[in-house]
């Protein structure tokens, strides 16, 4: 090990999953050894991390070109500051949901909920699900980004249909033909890129499109632009969100919640710096940030089931991310970096924390939830520091990313970012309503209170229904699919123990461990505002990654 | 200072266990805390004094300028002996106020001790980001305290209102103070000692600081969530809403007034509406009948009150207001705790049930006196002291004219003078309403409270009369700060008497006002019910929620449609708008060549014509056949290109594919269902067109605009010298580009645990059935036979002849993809076409024989050849890192093996051999899940129907029989 080459640590946060997977598929018949080779896995990766970050940080971006092939002709992997930082949050937070997971397996086992992640199917998909987000991050090569986006793709279509409920179906639909379409523009992105460039090497591609006719540049800009703001659900490519995230499996919807998205974001901070410095677009990101910002939020306030609040709640913050992507600046990308870190640990003890009121309450539906807050005084206070934080309260690390990010928008100072900032600040007072209410319904509210109006809102809504078919049938519209915009409980569904269940220890601890990370960037934010500081400088500079990937010779 | 914090920080962290092991005495352990930060005041006192200002730094996030900085400015250290004095005097008091048996002391304990360390941190820290760090967390806290009985919905709703109302104001300062600092600085000393310019921006800060300090401090606007928070328990209200928390927004008015109090719209917003303030909350106190209500809107005018005095920008306003803060802050936290006593002893809060406490309840009324009287205004009272101060700065600034031009100053006087006429009714109002015997009202029957229940209200009162007596020593201590103002001469020291002064003579006019307005009240009363509300925030406040949530369900309902058509369309036209329209009007376009090999076009116009056919066939599997029929064109271009390799590849994906979808089409309708009319199809048609469109334009573009030669021109040379195979696609998979193969063969391993996943639900391991296990009639088995498991199907399905030819062509197969995996490197073939072949031969087994025969074939599960297959390829993909290489690096080995001779072994192979596992596990995956698994869904789902039919003709039975007679 004397020798042992760092760069050579690359691949591992791919490989040691797929290893996982590949076990994980040898031992289906044993629980307990997926268990531990899925956690020794995943916890491999997070070490490697890291060091990696550790090690960009010191030392520049780490490259390696797979194979030993003279550069370009193989593939290169390549960690600088961000890949880093992103492989290590992202390992962070699939770790713990794997123990989120893992806890609700054996809470289940001798139950009629078994059926909920069954564990030879979970675990090999779920490792290489993360294999394929490790791999987007650490892709030195377009179209092995794509092969990256690929592997998380179908791993997720398979998760998200766990259990094959119709519900889960018809949303897995949903979201794999978007996925799907997502990946055909992508791909055409890349024939385009390459018929344009003869190159899929990014750090390649950073030099040759310069030398590009500007207008080819700015369609080549515009494909992979597209294909990454539909994963990323920037407005008006968002929809799919909120109606494919809510009905998988608790731990599924977090680590989607959380993670997924987000790839979309770092594809574009990773191709908008690199590729095309000279063309900003930052009017036509403003907006997008903007809308998408405002939109989600809006759709957020007309929820009332907690999940498909914060699947808005998701869209709406991508916008904030697309904000200080817009701005084009250091301080903006920074912003930005700093967000998707917050965003992805917030997101994703949101939804694990969800996963728990639906253990604990039988629902997630404001119209029937109740008394939480004297059910679980530790669930309580796990979601009241959540919500605050998602919501930019101070002194979490939602209003660090927020104060940077408006930070840089007042510092660009255009009337479209005085525009914008003002639209993220509506947008974070609108957050902490639509989460203030669930407080106030799902935990303040006393659970006999809950079933009172619950029993008057169904019929309250069932009248309702009616009225708004009938006005449609008016307006000459056809009545609306499946979007619920009351969210109207059909029939009376009171079954809310009145005794709740015991939260298993180690999904509460997962979950309080996740909350706990979030928490603790408040106590590194120095350090970490630091680093997104350092790593927006790298990107704007571009000359760290490119010198790292390729020698003199084809640079020139 | 910042050890003052972390120790209120500790103790909340404390204070749930504290609470579960003491109980109710865990409080006077609390009251130390603030306590000892008062004390610490105390000490520092005359440096403060005399300007030797305690400073403190500790580094945060220096990159956005958030520092944990503080400063004790005599502003400041004023304010803090205020939050920090009645914190621990409150926390003693609550000792008494809950019972032991309290369930929610755990946290309420924890949130009060942190509340009292924010607010004590909000005005030691001298740095404005953190300023609002502090703000935000009194806002969050109070929201809980206010919520501390949450069982009713009003008091919920009261909550979340003050919440929303407050952080609103929040966070327009917020945007405020990035603004300033982002141009200036965000250091409070740094901005006082150098203010910027007063541009446009920094006026636009300026009020935007304004909203924030005026939502906080309950000024109209605003003014209706203060009432509304006296849900919270009475010691809250008397800590958070009358002596601290509504005070940081006097504080920040003060702390700016130095700076921007000659800024546009800064005494508009001040003076004009602190006035305002002051006489609405006035009115109102005197139409309420709860006495906490009573002081609550007696609160908001005061706030009105000194928020007006506090911005007027003068040196002698200045002194004014820091005494006004004392003064409020003693009185009316006093006249809280005293309610909460009441309450506690009377069981009621109402004015019109109480009566003839006084007498009897000495200890509470006596300081509810002197706090009543100084609230009035009498003398010798703190109160007095500091409204006469107000009302000379008033004075003043008439008589000056400046900072404003004299008829604002004359306006203000007499609102002040209308206003405190106003105060003094409603104190009469409050001290009759709660202690006075009423007639015809029987006296109330009260417990007799604890003695320490009644000490701290009892010191506060004390302290009223005392900071009054005592006026002439306040002065030095407070003037630091007056004379940092710019305009104005240096104001007359505090005092109990000026002489006969204009401010005395309005201070006589409106007692006299106020006394008449009590004792005319029934009068007054009906006077007042005539006039209609003059500022209902709170129905405005409820008007706009309702407008938010009705316009967030209408946007949502046009964005979120549900419908996915609709956001496959709307992804599209942004794919059409964007890239699209730029590749259109960008301008230039190649010149075209249209073909190489009229071959090709031949093969292109046939695929065009299959996909246009695709959308008006209505059978499903005519439509899978005309989809497969342009893949198998897609084929024929690769053969026309030279391209044997692809083509192969290509060909055996669509077979697979037409296999998948037959199979898995026998669940599904054999025609599509369709609207024929449908209005949506023409637009769906558009389009796609467009779509078509502009993908052939930016293909055409991007390729047009090529200005370097493309790397793969050094593939062939370097995939024999390096690569060691002569056959470039194939070294480009395995070696080349083995890193994306190795990313795809793992999304075979998620598609095929995906199909298993979809059909077998609730596990990955299947159950084998093989031919052999499945009991069969003796007779038959005797014979020879093609297939064996050709017997378990129904005679109608059977077919000889498949059978024959799937015996004789199966290990055939087997041989070829073999073949394929192994002469892969150098000639066309490869690990994944041989997979598909050997996935092939399987299909062709189970289509033959059923699915006992496809268990007979492949007795293994498929998982586990998937997970083998993986494990050899990371295997591979690793191994080089033991030889010292890197990932993914190949190496030929050349040795003899016997018989076979030379052997030319390249490492990629056991690479391929990984794939070459996977995808015959993936295909055998397949046919289990759509072949076997369908087939069972099928067997059960008949067996059902029979059973069903079964029962449903038996009760007919029954009643023929029963009718029989």
């Amino acid at each position: 090990m004397g020798d042992f080459a760092v760069p050579n640590l690359l691949p591992l946060p791919v490989l040691l999953p797929l290893l996982g997977a590949a076990l994980a598929l040898a031992f289906r018949r044993s629980d307990r050894l997926q268990r531990i080779v899925s956690i020794a896995a995943l916890a491999g990766v997070v070490v490697v991390a890291a060091v990696l970050v550790w090690q960009t940080d010191a030392s520049g971006p780490q490259v390696l070109w797979l194979g030993a092939w003279q550069e370009p002709l193989g593939i290169s992997l390549v960690a600088d500051r961000l890949s880093a930082l992103m492989l290590l949050v992202s390992s962070v937070v699939t770790l713990l949901v794997l123990l989120f997971a893992i806890g609700q397996g054996h809470a289940d086992s001798d139950d009629e909920v078994a059926r909920e992640t069954p564990l030879s199917i979970f675990h090999p998909t779920y490792l290489v699900l993360t294999a394929g987000v490790a791999n987007a991050f650490l892709a030195g090569d377009l179209f092995n980004l794509f092969v990256g986006f690929e592997i998380l793709l179908f791993s997720s279509y398979v998760l998200i249909t766990l259990g094959g409920s119709a519900s889960r179906i018809h949303a897995g639909t949903t979201y794999v033909v978007v996925s799907l379409l997502s990946s055909a523009l992508f791909l055409i992105g890349i024939a385009a890129t390459y018929a344009a460039t003869g190159t899929v090497n990014l750090a390649q591609l950073a030099i040759r499109i310069g030398g590009l006719d500007s207008g080819v540049a700015l369609v080549l800009q515009l494909c992979l632009l597209t294909a990454f703001a539909i994963k990323a659900a920037v407005f008006p490519m968002s929809a799919w969100l909120p109606d494919s995230y809510p009905t998988a499996p608790a731990p599924v919807t977090a680590v989607f919640a959380g993670l997924l998205t987000k790839v979309g974001v770092y594809a574009i901070i990773r191709t908008q710096t690199l590729l095309f410095p000279e063309s900003p677009l930052t009017d036509l990101l403003l907006w997008a940030a903007l809308l998408t910002m405002v939109i989600g939020i809006l759709g957020a306030v007309s929820q009332s089931g907690l999940k498909r609040i914060l699947s808005f709640t998701l869209v709406s913050h991508i916008g904030y991310m697309i904000f200080g992507i817009a701005l084009s600046t250091q301080a903006g990308t920074a912003g930005a970096i700093f967000y998707v870190v917050h965003h992805i640990i917030i997101q994703t003890s949101l939804f694990l924390i969800t996963g728990l009121v639906e253990r604990i309450g039988g629902s997630t539906s404001l119209h029937r939830l109740g008394g939480l807050a004297m059910a679980s005084p530790l669930l309580a206070t796990l979601f009241f520091v959540s919500a605050m934080n998602l919501s930019g309260v101070p002194p979490f690390s939602g209003f660090l990313a927020k104060i940077g990010l408006v930070d840089a928008g007042i510092a660009v100072g255009t009337p479209l970012a005085w525009v914008v900032v003002a639209g993220g600040i509506v947008t974070s007072l609108l957050t902490l309503y639509a989460l203030s209410k669930v407080w106030s319904q799902a935990f303040w509210r006393p659970l006999a209170e809950a079933r009172q109006v619950a029993e008057l809102a169904a019929e309250e809504a069932a009248d309702e229904a009616e009225q708004f078919e009938q006005a449609e049938l008016d307006a000459g519209r056809r009545p609306r699919g499946t979007t619920t915009i009351t969210a109207a409980p059909t029939g009376v569904a009171l079954a809310v123990d009145t005794s709740p269940r015991a939260l298993p220890r180690m999904m509460l601890g997962a979950t309080a461990a996740m909350t706990a990370v979030g928490l603790s960037i408040t106590l590194v934010a120095g350090p970490l505002h630091a680093f997104t500081e350092r790593a927006a400088a790298d990107l704007r500079q571009r000359d760290p990654y490119v010198t790292s990937v390729l020698p003199e010779q084809v640079r020139r | 200072m910042a050890q003052l914090l972390l120790l209120h920080l500790i103790a909340a962290a404390l204070a749930p266990w504290l609470a579960k092991t003491l109980r109710t005495k865990a409080f006077p352990l609390l009251a130390l805390v603030p306590a000892t930060a008062f004390a610490w005041l105390l000490v520092v006192a005359t440096d403060v004094r005399d300007g030797n200002l305690p400073t403190q730094r500790i580094p945060w996030v220096p990159g956005l300028g958030l520092d944990l900085d503080f400063r004790l400015t005599t502003l400041s250290w004023v304010v803090a002996l205020l939050v920090t004095g009645v914190g621990a005097l409150v926390l003693l008091y609550c000792t008494w106020y809950f019972r032991d048996d309290d369930p929610t002391l755990w946290r309420f304990t924890s949130v009060f001790t942190a509340f009292a360390g924010a607010m004590l941190g909000l005005v030691l820290t001298d740095n404005f980001l953190m300023l609002y760090v502090f703000w935000e967390l009194t806002t969050v806290l109070s929201y809980l305290l206010i919520g501390h009985n949450p069982g009713s919905s009003t008091n919920r709703r009261a909550a979340m209102q003050a919440l929303l109302v407050t952080t609103f104001g929040g966070l327009a300062m917020l945007v405020g103070i990035i603004a300033i600092g982002v141009h200036h600085t965000y250091s409070i000393s740094a901005l006082l000692a150098d203010p910027p310019p007063l541009d446009a921006v920094t006026v636009a800060a300026v009020v935007l600081l304004l909203v924030g300090a005026l939502s906080k401090s309950a000024l109209v606007p605003f003014h209706f969530w203060l009432p509304g928070a006296m849900a919270a328990p009475t010691p809250v209200s008397a800590y958070l809403h009358a002596a601290a928390m509504v005070k940081a927004g006097i504080y920040l008015v003060a702390l700016l007034a130095p700076v921007f109090a000659g800024a546009p719209a800064w005494h508009a917003l001040t003076l004009g509406l602190g006035l305002l303030t002051m006489i609405v909350g006035g009115w109102r106190a005197l139409r309420q009948h709860d006495i906490k209500l009573l002081l609550a809107y007696g609160t908001v005018s005061q706030l009105g009150f000194i928020v007006a005095i506090a911005g007027l920008g003068t040196k002698t306003a200045a002194l004014a207001a820091l005494a006004l803060v004392l003064a409020h802050g003693l009185f009316k936290s006093t006249l809280f705790l005293v309610v909460g006593v009441v309450d506690h002893a009377a069981g009621t809060r109402d004015l019109r049930r109480l009566s003839g406490l006084g007498r009897r309840m000495l200890p509470v009324s006596v300081p509810a006196a002197f706090a009543g009287l100084s609230m009035a205004g009498v003398i010798p009272m703190a109160g007095f002291v500091s409204k006469e101060s107000a009302l000379e700065s008033l004075w003043e600034e008439a008589q000056e004219a400046a900072p404003f031009p004299s008829i604002y100053g004359y306006l203000a006087l007499a609102a002040v003078v209308v206003g405190s006429a106003l105060t003094v009714a409603y104190t009469c109002r409050f001290l009759w309403g709660a202690f006075a015997t009423k007639p015809g009202v029987p006296p109330t029957p009260i417990t007799v409270p604890h003695p320490g229940f009644v000490l701290s209200p009892l010191l506060l009162g004390v302290g009223c009369l005392a900071l009054g007596l005592l006026a002439p020593f306040e002065s030095p201590w407070l003037m630091p700060y007056a004379v940092t103002l710019p305009t104005g001469a240096s104001p007359e020291p505090l005092a109990l008497w000026h002489g006969v002064t204009v401010p005395l003579l309005l201070s006589l006019v409106s007692l006299g006002v106020g006394v008449a307005l009590f004792a005319q009240r029934e009068a007054f009363a009906r006077a007042q019910a005539r006039v209609p509300a003059l500022v209902d925030g709170e129905r405005g406040f409820a008007r706009t929620l309702r407008a938010v949530d009705r316009g967030a369900v209408e946007t949502t309902a046009v964005t979120q449609r549900g419908s996915l058509p609709i956001y496959l369309a709307s992804i599209l036209l942004v794919f059409v708008a964007l890239p699209g329209m730029a590749a259109v009007t960008q301008g230039r376009l190649p010149e075209v060549r249209l073909w190489d090999n009229p071959a090709q076009a031949v093969v292109g116009a046939l695929m065009i014509a299959a996909a246009v056919l695709v959308l008006v066939t209505r059978r499903r599997l005519t439509a899978v056949m005309l989809v497969g029929a342009t893949g198998y064109g897609v084929a024929m271009l690769f053969v026309l290109h030279g391209a044997p390799d692809l083509a192969i590849t290509q060909m055996l994906v669509e077979t697979v594919s037409l296999v998948v979808f037959v199979l898995a089409l026998r669940r599904m309708p054999t025609k599509f269902t369709r609207h024929p009319d449908s209005p949506s199809r023409t637009w769906r048609l558009g389009l796609g067109a467009a779509v078509g469109a502009a993908v052939g334009v930016i293909a055409l573009v991007a390729s047009g605009g090529r200005t370097t030669t493309p790397v793969s021109v050094d593939f062939p040379t370097e995939a024999y010298t390096f690569g060691h195979g002569k056959n470039i696609v194939n070294v480009t998979l395995v070696d080349i580009r083995a890193w994306d193969t190795l990313g795809e063969v793992s999304v075979l391993v998620a598609a095929a645990t995906g199909i298993a996943s979809l059909i077998f639900v609730r596990t990955r391991n299947t159950r084998l059935s093989r031919a052999t296990a499945k009991a069969l009639p003796s007779s038959n088995a005797a014979r020879g036979t093609w297939l064996l498991g050709g017997r378990t199907m129904r005679k109608e399905k059977r077919s000889v002849i498949f059978e024959v030819v799937t015996r004789l062509v199966f290990h055939i197969m087997l041989a070829a993809s073999l073949y394929l995996l192994f002469a892969g490197h150098n000639q066309p073939g490869g690990g994944f076409a041989g997979g598909l072949v050997a996935g092939l031969a399987l299909v062709v087994r189970y289509l033959a024989g059923g699915r006992y025969e496809l268990d007979e074939a492949a007795p293994f599960d498929a998982g586990l050849l998937v997970g083998l297959g993986l494990l050899v390829a990371v295997g591979s993909a690793l191994a080089p890192l033991a030889f010292g290489g890197t990932i993914l690096e190949t190496t030929a080995v050349d040795f003899t093996l016997w018989p076979w001779g030379e052997v030319h072994l390249v490492t990629s192979l056991v690479f391929d051999i990984g794939v070459y596992l996977i995808v015959v596990g993936m295909m055998l995956d397949i046919v289990r899940s759509l072949g076997t698994g369908i087939d069972r869904q099928i067997a059960e789902e008949q067996e059902q129907d029979e059973q069903q039919q079964e029962t449903e003709d038996e009760p007919e039975e029954l009643q023929t029989e029963g009718a029989r007679p």
